[in-house]
């Protein structure tokens, strides 16, 4: 196939004349890799946490029922339960033990939860990594907690939490239910809210407007619409930084237009020489055309590797304040590193296309120079 | 045998500073001799040079080249014939500097779609005949003058073309260098290349091997000489 | 608006693809009033010049279209979580009046630019422009089609509100709903199996005889092969999908983009693409195969279009009639 020799003459001559002006195409290169890693590093970032908070929700029930008392969350009489689970379609109704407790001297909120699989474990209590961390305690060692009656009670670690996202888990303490409700003095009878899992999925709907109407004090929250909530937020998030960042976009388009405008006196000769010794100007512009892809590849994968490890391996410190930013808990966060071609796909768009459009015109402005112009020289 | 018939070329069409390099010049060449354009600075020797070479369209007048008008071709088609007809050797030499001498020989060959090897083995070759193969993997600007023009004359020849058109070849080259020149080109004669030289140094024009002098003048032909 | 990544990329991508083939649109109007071959004028030498430009510029539009249209479907199937009712592509895209224009836009525009660029390889084979004048026409009138893409498509991404109720594949391409896609999934499948290896067959036959024999089936085999992309996507949406899906009545056409169906559809969809742009690109040059400086170049150029049609299209036929033997899933039950 002539042509496809043809184009890798041309790219070999491109790749030559690459690493001839290197200074040049070195800083062009930089600062492309740098615009590259930045906008990676936000959309890796908000799809692994995007993706590691709806893993874990997919998990939690269907429908949760929060008694409301003045427009405030209040606690749920235990009551509540069976008329919950009459309802048709509701395949079962469990009453849940939450809170918060404020630790002062690591200045930290850990969440404290009755789990099914800690609820008779009296004096004990299971904790997550990032309260480990945080108050640096071990399995076997007692850690003193300050009761709502001003009292200290010291519960004895048996285990951390390795859960497969260490995002939402991070801070939860497990206590037992006699535990929690001495803790907090919270009264027998009453829960923190319920929870209800419902046969079909369809109904979710149905059920939660029958709740309504059942318990009229009560306020039904569903899975799937925490679930959009979260994929809003996220996409919103990252959608406005990558506004912010349509600014380093615009100045790197200028930046490579004027570059790829701003030929030496040598570049422009050996254009004209070019088209003296007889390539015609599609082929020059080819030869640009194979430049800015070597360019833009090698940037765009330089990129990428590198905000993968910032994001996966370096725990994103370059950013993680303005993506997160809502705790004290997470400076050891590790995200499970995933990306998905579509990700790649969006940020290849985002750099690539501007980058392609703003050196078009020169390209082709150099390439049509007049081939007696170096009889002149 | 390439003619041009009542050609001008005209600078700055229109504007102050308009400029007739070439005035209403009718020319055939041979592309059997070596012909050489004379004429002082300014003459418009290049001008003519590289009308004849199709480098330039005339602003009038018609070029054939082998019977056949070339002014108004599209650029695309021009180059194609450019490249099969011409090789051209310019009087800086205008070789890409950074890269070697055999990737500057090979250069004229990329678009054609050649493999690479056999395309640098035919550079090899060339630059062998114009005993330089120990330069190949030299960059250009380690080259000496007339190694470089050596290489300048190999770049010319890799797309086998049937002319050889050079601009004030031996402006910068010494009297020995310049004899050599010319005992190449009149090589290159023998194997059947036509030759087309502008120069306004005598060691050339008045070169024995020569066939054909036209002498210019702004921009006319006030004499041409046929030697036999 | 929605802020999504890809939202943004897509948006702004459309916008600059808009801005060069306007200022394209800018010298193709000058050159339809002011090129003159036998000139040597400073204008006409620019001119040329310019058509240099503007063939990269639409080179770079159609591949620019081509994964611009692809992002497009995938963005909607990412974003299909935002909707209630959405599963995948087709809820989203259903979300405003917009989103079903943007994507028939774009696949338009993909095949116009393709018919350009065909229309462009065979002008630069002669040697008197030929087809400057008809290529620069049409891109007059690709213009406002990529004019309108753009302004759909931003209509559609500020129009996109999210926890609006849509309907899911389910329920808009089912059989029993109503409307175009409805009318698909609904439609009897013997006689669409019958429409569509009939029509890829005819059009098959037809390309293989005009590719060997030259001349004849060539401008019936144009016609045919942009009928069959029509028949292939609504088999797809009647009958195909179905075994992809392994499900009777699951009739999308998008959802065999994803990743739980090995991504199948895009090679699928592509395949399709290319069919239609060699098709159409065949039939586009039919009127100039008199030009005389043409008179070589466009039998050449036909028969390479002719014979991506027929791979593409038979790449599509085998791959589906491959998902159709060899699943264990049998329609005849239903
Ligand atoms: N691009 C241009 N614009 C305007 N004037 C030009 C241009 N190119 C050449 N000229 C003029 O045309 C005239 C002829 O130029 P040309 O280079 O053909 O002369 P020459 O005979 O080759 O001279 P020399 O022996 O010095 O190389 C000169 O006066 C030059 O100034
Ligand atoms: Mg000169």
């Amino acid at each position: 196939m002539a042509w496809i020799e043809k184009q890798r003459n041309i790219l070999d001559f491109a790749l030559s004349s690459l690493v001839r002006r290197w200074g040049k195409n070195l800083a062009l290169v930089m600062v492309y890799t740098v615009i590259v890693f930045v906008l990676a590093s936000i959309l890796f970032m908000t799809h692994s946490i995007k993706r590691e908070a709806s893993l874990i929700l997919r998990g939690s029930p269907e429908i949760v029922v929060q008694r409301i008392l003045a427009g405030r969350h209040d606690l749920t009489p235990g009551r509540y339960i069976e008329k919950l689970a009459k309802i048709p379609g509701v395949r079962e109704v469990k009453g849940r033990l939450w809170g918060y407790y404020y630790e002062p001297s690591t200045g930290a909120n850990y969440t404290m939860i009755v789990t099914d699989e800690h609820r008779e474990n009296v004096g004990t209590i299971a904790i997550g990594a990032g309260v480990a961390r945080s108050s640096d305690v071990r399995e076997g060692d007692m850690i003193p907690f300050r009761s709502s009656d001003g009292s200290y009670v010291s519960f004895e670690v048996t285990g951390v939490l390795t859960p497969e996202s260490e995002l939402v888990a991070s801070d939860v303490i497990e206590v037992s239910e006699r535990d929690f409700r001495s803790l907090f003095a919270m009264p027998e009878g009453y829960f923190t809210d319920l929870t209800l899992k419902v046969r079909n999925r369809k109904e979710v709907v149905v059920v939660a407007d029958k709740i309504r109407r059942l318990l009229p004090d009560t306020r039904p929250i569903l899975r799937d619409e925490i679930l959009r909530t979260y994929d809003a937020i996220f996409d919103w998030r990252s959608g406005l930084l990558i506004v912010v960042f349509t600014g380093a976009i615009l100045a790197f388009s200028i930046f490579s237009w004027d570059k790829a405008t701003s030929l030496s006196f040598e570049e422009k000769k050996e254009m004209g020489v070019l088209k003296a010794v007889g390539w015609e100007t599609s082929e020059v512009i080819a030869m640009k055309s194979w430049e800015g892809i070597v360019v833009s590849l090698t940037s765009f994968l330089l990129g990428v590797i590198l905000a993968y490890m910032h994001v996966f391996f370096g725990s994103s410190i370059l950013f993680m304040p303005v993506l997160k930013g809502w705790s004290v808990l997470y400076p050891h966060f590790k995200l499970v590193p995933y990306v998905d071609p579509y990700q790649l796909a969006a940020l290849f768009f985002l750099t690539v296309v501007p980058y392609t459009a703003a050196t078009i015109i020169p390209s082709w402005r150099a390439a049509i120079i007049d081939p007696d112009s170096v009889m002149r020289l | 045998m390439i003619e041009l018939q009542r050609v001008t070329k005209v600078f700055n069409k229109g504007n102050s500073n308009e400029f007739v390099a070439v005035d209403d010049i009718s020319l055939t060449i041979d592309p059997a001799d070596i012909s050489v354009l004379k004429g002082p600075s300014g003459a418009g020797k290049t001008t003519v040079l590289s009308v004849i070479g199709a480098m330039t369209k005339p602003t009038e007048g018609r070029v054939f080249i082998d019977g056949r008008e070339i002014t108004s071709l599209p650029e695309r088609f021009l180059t194609g014939i450019r490249r099969k007809t011409f090789g051209f050797i310019f009087q800086q030499f205008n070789l890409i500097k950074g890269i070697t001498a055999l990737e500057n020989v090979m250069i004229p060959s990329y678009p054609s779609g050649e493999k690479h090897s056999s395309l640098k083995k035919r550079a090899m070759d060339l630059l062998q005949i114009l005993s330089l193969s120990g330069k190949a993997m030299s960059k250009i600007e380690w080259l000496s003058g007339g190694e470089a023009q050596r290489v300048a004359i190999a770049r010319a020849l890799i797309n086998n073309p049937e002319i050889i058109i050079a601009d004030e070849p031996t402006a910068h080259l010494d009297t020995k260098l310049s004899e050599e020149f010319i005992g190449i080109m009149a090589a290159l004669n023998k194997e059947g290349k036509g030759v087309v030289i502008a120069s306004h140094d005598p060691l050339i024009y008045g070169a024995k091997v020569v066939d054909t002098v036209v002498e210019i003048r702004d921009g006319r032909i006030v004499d041409k000489e046929e030697r036999l | 608006m929605i802020m999504h990544p890809a939202v943004i990329s897509l948006f702004v991508g459309s916008v600059l693809v808009c801005l060069m083939v306007l200022y394209s649109a800018r010298y193709g109007a000058t050159i339809l009033t002011r090129w003159d071959l036998r000139s040597g004028s400073e204008l006409q030498l620019t001119l040329e010049r310019k058509t240099y430009l503007i063939s990269t510029i639409m080179s770079y539009v159609f591949v620019f279209q081509l994964f611009s249209l692809f992002l497009f479907i995938f963005t909607a199937d990412k974003l299909s979580t935002l909707f209630t009712g959405a599963m995948c592509a087709a809820g989203t895209l259903n979300v405003n009046n917009f989103g079903y224009p943007t994507m028939v836009l774009k696949v338009i525009n993909f095949i116009l630019g393709g018919m350009w660029l065909v229309l462009n390889h065979a002008d630069n084979r002669a040697f008197d422009y030929p087809l400057i004048k008809k290529k620069y026409l049409l891109l007059m009138a690709i213009a406002p089609f990529v004019i309108a893409e753009t302004i759909v498509q931003g209509a559609y991404f500020l129009n996109l509100k999210a926890h609006v109720i849509t309907s899911c594949c389910g329920s808009l391409f089912s059989t029993e709903g109503e409307g175009i896609q409805a009318g698909l999934a609904g439609f009897p499948v013997i006689p669409m199996k019958i429409l569509f290896y009939g029509a890829m067959g005819l059009t098959c036959l037809a390309g293989l005889y005009f590719y060997i024999k030259g001349r004849a089936t060539g401008v019936f085999f144009s016609l045919m092969s942009i009928v069959t992309f029509g028949v292939s996507v609504a088999a797809l949406i009647s009958f195909i999908s179905v075994y992809f899906y392994e499900l009777p009545t699951h009739h999308c056409p998008f959802c065999i983009l994803q990743g739980e169906y090995h991504y199948a559809g895009y090679p699928l969809y592509l395949a399709l693409l290319c069919g239609a742009v060699g098709g159409t690109g065949v039939g586009t040059l039919f009127p100039f195969r008199k030009i005389e400086s043409l008179k070589d170049a466009i039998p050449l150029i036909q028969k390479r279009l002719t014979l991506m049609t027929l791979l593409s299209y038979l790449l599509f036929t085998a791959v589906t009639t491959g998902a159709i033997i060899f699943t264990d899933f049998r329609l005849d039950g239903y």
